[in-house]
C-alpha cells in the first residue's frame, strides 16, 4: 500500500503481497479509460437499438406492451448491470477494457469480487455526473473530478469498491541489447580506477537495447551527455573522438567492461574485480568461460 | 552471478511459469493438482527472482517482465471460486435480511426522511386539496384524476378485459415499474457517496409527490378513495418499505464518508460500502417482486376488501421477511 504522499510525475501503484514481494501496477489514465468506455457505450448500445426492435416486432404483432416491458426490463438491466456483470465474469475486464488491455483489480491486486464490481459500477451514476441532454449524454465530471483530486486515478466508484483500473501490457522477456561477444572492451591501462555503479550500467543497457526509438542523432547527442561524464570519471585516455563522435560505441565498451561486476555483493565484487576484469578482456575469445566465471561470482 | 547467467539459468522457468499463468487466467481455476502445486512453486520462484532484479538494480525491461507476470499470477492465484445460484438464493433468503437488520439504523432515518413528508402532506391536502397544485400541475393532477376514477367500462368488461391485457399492457407496466423504480432505488443508493445530499432529497421529495398525489386523490370521491386505496396497498408493502432500505443503504456511505471514526474514510467506505451496496441489490430485488405485484395483481377487478387483506397480508409479510428470515437467534 501507498504509504505518505509523495509527489510523482507517474501514475504507478506498489502493493505488497503475501509474499513479500512488491508489485507495481500501471495506472489507467483517462484516455484509455474514456476509449473503453466508449466501445462498452457502442455495446450497450446495440442492445439498446435491439429493445427498439423488439418493441417494433411486438407492435406489428399487436402486442406492444409486452414488447415494451421485455425492452425496458433489458434496458434497466443493461444501463444498471452491464458493466458490473461483464467486469465480474471476465474478472475485472468489460469488452471495452479488454481492448483497451485494462483491467480492475481490488487494492492488494486481487480479482475484483462481484460486489466490488456492483458498487463500483452503481456508483458509475454519480461519477457520470452532470448529465446533459436529459440523461442521454454524461459528461462524468464527478468522476475526473475525484480522479484527479485522489491523485491514483480514481473514480468515486473505484473508492467505494477499493478498487483501481490497471494498463496490462504484454510481457517480453527483453533481449540482449548488444551481442556482448563482440564489442572491444576497453583497454584497462587506459582508464582509471573507477567502477560505474551497477545502475550506470542498467541505465547504459538499457538505452542501448531502446536504441532504435530515437533517430540516429538525437540518440547519440543523448548518448554524449553520458559518454562524457563516463569517460571523465573513468579518467579516460584513450581517443577522445571515441567519446564524442561514436558515444554509444564507447557505451557499449564501458558495459562490456564491467558488466561482470553488475550484480555482485560488493565485499565479493572487491575480492574479485582483478581477475574479473582480466576475464573480461579474455572473454571475446572465450565465450564459455562466462557462466564458470559467474557462478563463482 | 552476473545479469545474463541469472537470465540464462531463469528463463526456462519463467517461460513453464508464463504458460501456466495464461492457463489459470483462461480456464478459471482448473489446472490440474499437479500443475497447481507447480504453479504455486513457480509462483513463488519468479516473486523471488522479483526481489533479486530489483536489489540489485538490473533495469526496468526485465523488472517490468517479471512484475508484469508475477502481477498477473497473483490476480489469478487468489480468485475466489466463482458465485453459483445457491449464493444468489442463500443472499435473498438469509443474507440480505441479516445485513439489513444489522443496519437498521440507517433504515429508521430513511424510512423517517421518505414517510414523515408523505404522511404530513397526505394529511395537509387531503384537508385542503387545492395545495396539491403547489405540487403538481394541473395536467397531472387530472389525469391522475382519471386514472382512479370509477370506470363503468372496466367493470363491464371485468375479468374478460383484465385477462386480455395480461401478455399486454400489463407487461408493459411490469417492465416500467422495474426500470423506473428499481433505478430510482438504485440512484438514490449510489447518490449517498456525494455525501447523502441527493439521497436524501430524493427520499423527501418522493415522499412529499407521492403524499401529495394520494392526498388529493384520495380527496375526490369516495369511489376515488376506495379504487386508490385498493390498488395501492398491496404493492406498496415492498415499493414504499424498498425506497426506505435503498435510501437507508445509501445513507451508509454517506456515513462512513461523514463520520469514519477510528477508520480513515477510505477504509471506513471500503468496511460498510460492501454492505450498504448488498442492501441496494437486495432493495432492487424487492422493487422487482413489486413491479409484478402492481402490474398484474393491483388492477384486478376484485372487491376492494379481498384487495385490502392481501394488502395487509403484503405488509406484513414483508415485515416479517425483514424482521426475520434468516434470524440467528445466537447472534442476534
Amino acid at each position: 500500500m501507498r504509504s505518505a504522499p509523495v509527489p510523482r510525475v507517474d501514475l504507478t501503484e506498489s502493493v505488497e503481497t503475501p509474499e513479500n514481494v512488491v508489485l507495481t501496477y500501471q495506472l489507467a489514465g483517462p484516455a484509455l479509460r474514456l476509449g473503453a468506455y466508449l466501445i462498452d457505450l457502442l455495446i450497450s448500445g446495440v442492445v439498446y437499438v435491439f429493445c427498439l426492435m423488439i418493441v417494433f416486432a411486438a407492435a406489428m404483432a399487436g402486442r406492444v406492451g409486452l414488447g415494451a416491458g421485455v425492452a425496458l426490463i433489458l434496458v434497466f438491466l443493461v444501463f444498471w448491470f452491464y458493466f458490473a456483470l461483464t467486469e465480474w465474469f471476465f474478472r475485472g475486464r468489460t469488452p471495452g477494457k479488454m481492448a483497451f488491455r485494462l483491467r480492475v483489480i481490488q487494492d492488494g491486486g486481487y480479482p475484483i469480487t462481484i460486489w466490488s464490481a456492483v458498487l463500483r459500477n452503481l456508483v458509475r451514476v454519480v461519477d457520470a455526473m452532470p448529465t446533459a441532454v436529459g440523461a442521454a449524454f454524461p459528461v462524468y465530471g464527478v468522476g475526473l473530478l475525484s480522479a484527479f483530486a485522489t491523485g491514483n486515478f480514481r473514480t468515486l466508484g473505484d473508492l467505494a469498491a477499493r478498487t483501481m483500473v490497471i494498463e496490462e501490457n504484454p510481457v517480453r522477456l527483453p533481449r540482449e541489447p548488444v551481442i556482448l561477444e563482440r564489442i572491444q572492451p576497453l583497454n584497462r591501462s587506459e582508464i582509471g580506477g573507477f567502477s560505474p555503479s551497477a545502475r550506470t550500467l542498467s541505465l547504459i543497457e538499457e538505452f542501448l537495447g531502446r536504441r532504435y526509438v530515437l533517430t540516429y542523432r538525437r540518440g547519440h547527442e543523448m548518448a554524449q551527455m553520458l559518454a562524457k561524464v563516463l569517460a571523465k570519471r573513468l579518467n579516460y585516455q584513450g581517443d577522445p573522438e571515441v567519446v564524442t563522435r561514436y558515444p554509444m560505441a564507447f557505451l557499449a565498451s564501458i558495459y562490456a567492461t564491467f558488466h561482470k561486476t553488475l550484480d555482485d555483493d560488493k565485499d565479493t565484487a572487491g575480492l574479485t574485480r582483478g581477475p574479473d576484469a582480466r576475464a573480461g578482456q579474455k572473454r571475446p575469445s572465450q565465450p564459455s568461460q562466462n557462466a564458470a566465471n559467474g557462478d563463482r561470482a | 552471478m552476473t545479469k545474463r547467467d541469472f537470465i540464462n539459468k531463469r528463463r526456462n522457468a519463467w517461460r513453464r511459469f508464463a504458460e501456466l499463468v495464461k492457463d489459470l487466467n483462461l480456464r478459471r481455476n482448473r489446472l490440474s493438482a499437479e500443475e497447481m502445486a507447480e504453479f504455486s512453486r513457480l509462483f513463488r520462484g519468479a516473486c523471488y527472482d522479483l526481489a533479486t532484479i530489483r536489489s540489485r538494480n538490473w533495469g526496468t525491461g526485465l523488472e517490468s517482465y517479471l512484475n508484469g507476470m508475477v502481477t498477473r499470477a497473483h490476480n489469478a492465484y487468489y480468485s475466489a471460486p466463482p458465485g453459483n445460484l445457491a449464493n444468489s438464493f442463500r443472499f435473498v433468503t438469509t443474507e440480505f435480511p441479516r445485513i439489513f437488520r444489522r443496519n437498521i439504523g440507517y433504515f429508521l432515518v430513511a424510512a423517517t426522511l421518505f414517510f414523515v413528508p408523505l404522511g404530513v402532506t397526505w394529511t395537509l391536502v387531503r384537508l385542503n386539496p387545492e395545495t396539491a397544485s403547489r405540487i403538481m400541475s394541473p395536467e397531472q393532477l387530472e389525469q391522475m384524476g382519471k386514472m382512479y376514477e370509477a370506470d363503468e367500462d372496466e367493470k363491464d368488461q371485468g375479468w374478460l378485459g383484465y385477462m386480455e391485457g395480461f401478455s399486454n399492457e400489463r407487461s408493459g407496466m411490469a417492465g416500467f415499474y422495474i426500470f423506473n423504480n428499481a433505478g430510482i432505488a438504485l440512484r438514490v443508493f449510489a447518490l449517498g457517496m456525494l455525501m447523502g445530499i441527493g439521497t436524501v432529497w430524493y427520499l423527501v421529495y418522493n415522499g412529499i409527490f407521492i403524499g401529495a398525489a394520494a392526498g388529493y386523490i384520495t380527496s375526490l370521491s369516495d369511489a376515488h378513495r376506495e379504487k386508490f386505496l385498493s390498488f395501492v396497498v398491496t404493492h406498496g408493502s415492498f415499493e414504499l418499505t424498498a425506497i426506505a432500505v435503498s435510501g437507508g443503504a445509501g445513507l451508509i456511505l454517506a456515513d462512513a464518508i461523514l463520520h469514519p471514526g477510528q477508520r480513515t474514510r477510505m477504509e471506513a467506505l471500503k468496511v460498510r460500502g460492501r454492505e450498504a451496496v448488498q442492501i441496494a441489490i437486495g432493495a432492487a430485488f424487492m422493487l422487482f417482486i413489486a413491479a409484478f405485484i402492481e402490474a398484474f395483481w393491483s388492477p384486478a377487478p376484485l372487491p376492494a376488501n379481498v384487495k385490502y387483506a392481501a394488502g395487509a397480508t403484503m405488509w406484513l409479510t414483508v415485515f416479517a421477511y425483514l424482521g426475520f428470515a434468516g434470524l440467528d437467534f445466537k447472534k442476534e
